[in-house]
């Protein structure tokens, strides 16, 4: 590394400092712990989803010798025969019984979830009991059965059939934005990229002010300060954690991404990398924003203990935007898109939406980049305003009106 | 040559309506090539003065030279410093922070870890470098930061405190240290208020006390500016010494006494009082201590 002939201070020194970020949070147990939870925990989610949307669901059902309607209009669901719909999700088990009595004797030792009876018509005719309330997958599909079944002999008495009754009456959707992407899937996709944000704003952002305060409490930032401008200590620390940000959100996102590759999820996975994309280059952006400011909020604590306060303001506004971002919808949506730092979310959800025009993010991203260009240097002046001052907290005000005539300064 | 210089230097603290002068116009000289010894009580302005010299805090008044010329952001760099509170960073282990603090210094990678670790083998302290500084003892802690101030072959070293928390064995080998550095044509300047190290290791010292230099010089000078006192040990009870005239008793037990006297004539009426009442076993000038000189120009 090659010495500036003029101040004598090592060239690219920003380089050594966020090696030395990367490097020590990498090797950092409570981080590597969390990032592993945290990817548990999102392809935990969605093998979980995806567990609930494919398994299938077995039924043994009673049904009383003698009640051929109950047996009847129970076959028909099993095989998916006479109008109701197949569903291959759900097994459906006829359980014969003798009577009424070991019908119940079954649902008490649990060898039937269910008891179909058509009844009579003097009591409350067709019934299915269950030792508690009915499985709702089982009621709908039985009602339906046992409906059509008894439509279907009222039909033939009044001489016509089902299909003559109800022909023409099925309803079918069309979607003209031609996006493939259901918007609940939007919807997810809003509050993931939210949480996302949120841990990765907050998590790094509180590290990089613990790395300040750290040096700023052990007065290692007199010694750093004297061999490298402090603006390089800085731009190392903000890219430093910003590159661990990043990592992390790249790994969780292709875990998801690849997760959802084994759901039924797996058709919207182009656009959805789109939107992942678009989030990765924002929140890229963003995050130098959201790292200048924790450093500051880092340089007005004296003692670690002092960080909770001095954070909260930022971790307010993050937690604001994390709200605020996964409910919003319609015109606020649309307004906060080009807001920064909730951009970061809105925009990437909206491309998922396909209600972006191709120029909204590359517009929203510029705005982005402009605060990002304006959090820095309102970040730096106030970094190296509050590091030398020692004794209490310190306030933006008086980080602002510092002298940085120290020789220190730049 | 390239002597450390601060010339009337001086350094307010504002804090709301009050302002409050911490140094205050002091000037002094850390010659290169020697030790210097920063003396002073607590809220003397040692401190202040070191930080301002190293520029992490800004001067009010007054300038600080090296070699002759104001000194420059690029001769900052080069000077080996070491802060009042220690820390490092304490999840790091030894090796790889110090060789990151030189290699910030423009130390390339190679170079710097064998100089690490050649420092690390003189303080004892070889086999810890994989050790996080916080799993060390405080002594050890301070032997690792003495290092981090004497990376890369700095041209001046500005220490503050650098003896406090060290066994004998530790002052020995880092006053060895500081030495090769005096060596090399180095202004060392440190604080301290251990004085009878200062006064064993030092060729110069400063004693400071609210914000002014009080005293300054050789050891031997500023001994000659002190008091000088006489032992008198006698066969009897010394309590007379004190109703000779021109006589002041600092010190009478029993038999001996410490004494200030005033000229020749006082001397030599004391002696034939002594002679009177017995025989005289001592009667010598004793050398002031720094210790002394301290409490005298501190008063």
């Amino acid at each position: 590394m090659s010495a500036n002939p003029e101040t004598g201070a090592v060239r690219n020194a920003w380089m050594l400092v966020a090696t030395r970020e990367i490097v020590v949070r990498a090797l950092n147990k409570g981080f590597l712990v969390g990032l592993l939870v945290t990817v548990v925990f999102v392809a935990g989610i969605i093998a979980f989803t995806s567990y609930m949307g494919n398994r299938t669901e077995s039924f043994d059902v009673a049904v009383v010798a003698g009640d051929e309607s109950a047996a009847t209009a129970l076959e028909a669901a099993a095989d998916g025969r006479g109008g109701v719909p197949s569903d291959d999700k759900v097994e459906l088990t006829v359980v014969r019984v003798a009577d009424a009595e070991a019908a119940r004797a079954a649902l008490v030792d649990e060898s039937a979830d269910a008891w179909l009876s058509s009844g009579t018509p003097e009591d409350a005719g067709w019934t299915l009991s269950g030792w508690r309330e009915p499985d709702g997958t089982l009621v709908s599909l039985l009602g339906t059965s046992v409906r059509d079944q008894v439509l279907a002999a009222r039909a033939a008495g009044a001489g016509t059939s089902m299909s003559a009754l109800t022909e023409g009456s099925e309803v079918a959707t069309e979607r003209l934005d031609g996006n493939p992407v259901d918007p609940q899937v939007v919807f997810l996709a809003g509050f993931v990229l939210a949480f996302l944000f949120f841990m990765g704003a907050v998590g790094s952002g509180s590290m990089i002010a613990g790395s300040v305060i750290e040096e700023k409490q052990s007065r290692l930032v007199e010694i750093i300060a004297t061999a490298v401008p402090l603006r390089q200590l800085l731009a190392g620390k903000i890219i430093g954690s910003s590159v661990i940000a990043l990592g992390q959100n790249v790994v969780l996102a292709a875990v998801g991404l690849v997760g959802l590759s084994f759901t039924d999820l797996s058709a919207v996975l182009p656009s959805m990398t789109a939107s992942m994309l678009w989030f990765v280059a924002f929140f890229t952006v963003g995050f130098v924003a959201v790292a200048a400011l924790y450093a500051v909020a880092g340089s007005l604590a004296s003692r670690t203990e002092d960080l909770q306060y001095t954070t909260s303001p930022l971790m307010m506004l993050l937690m604001g935007v994390y709200i605020v971002t996964f409910a919003a919808d319609g015109t606020l949506e649309r307004v906060l898109s080009y807001v920064p730092p909730a951009s970061i979310v809105s925009m990437p959800v909206r491309v998922l939406a396909g209600d972006a025009a191709w120029w909204e993010p590359l517009l929203s991203l510029a705005i982005l980049l402009v605060a990002t260009v304006g959090a820095v240097l309102l970040g730096e002046r106030a970094y190296r305003g509050a590091l030398m001052q020692t004794g209490g907290r310190v306030t933006w005000r008086s980080a602002m009106a510092a002298e940085r005539g120290t020789t220190l300064g730049a | 040559m390239s002597d450390l210089e601060v010339r009337d230097l001086t350094r307010v603290f504002a804090s709301g309506g009050t302002s409050r002068r911490a140094v205050d116009g002091i000037s002094f000289t850390a010659a290169s090539g020697l030790l210097t010894g920063f003396v002073g009580g607590n809220g003397a302005g040692k401190t202040t003065t070191m930080r301002m010299i190293m520029g992490v805090l800004a001067i009010t008044e007054g300038e600080v030279l090296f070699d002759g010329a104001p000194v420059t952001r690029a001769d900052r760099r080069q000077f080996g410093y070491m802060p009042e509170e220690r820390g490092l960073y304490p999840k790091q282990p030894v090796l790889d922070q110090l060789v990151y603090l030189a290699r910030l210094r423009g130390v390339a990678a190679g170079a710097a870890r064998r100089e690490v670790l050649e420092h690390l083998d003189r303080l004892g302290l070889a086999d810890r470098g994989k050790e996080h500084v916080e799993k060390l003892s405080l002594g050890n802690q301070q032997r690792v930061q003495i290092v981090a101030a004497l990376m890369g072959q700095p041209k001046a070293l500005v220490l503050d405190e650098p003896f406090s928390g060290l066994d004998p064995a530790a002052v020995d080998a880092m006053g060895d240290l500081l030495r090769e550095h005096t060596r090399r044509g180095v202004p060392v300047l440190f604080s301290s208020h251990q004085l009878d190290l200062v006064e064993r290791l030092c060729e110069r010292l400063v004693i400071l006390g609210g914000g002014t230099v009080l005293a300054g010089g050789t050891p031997d000078e500023l001994r000659s500016q002190g008091t000088l006192r006489h032992r008198l040990v006698l066969s009897g009870d010394a309590g007379f010494v004190r109703a000779v005239p021109g006589v002041r008793a600092v010190d009478v037990d029993g038999p001996s006494a410490l004494l200030e006297l005033d000229d020749d004539a006082a001397a030599a009426r004391l002696l034939s009082a002594a002679l009177e009442r017995g025989s005289v076993h001592e009667f010598s000038p004793v050398r002031p201590t720094l210790a002394q000189i301290y409490r005298e120009v501190t008063a």
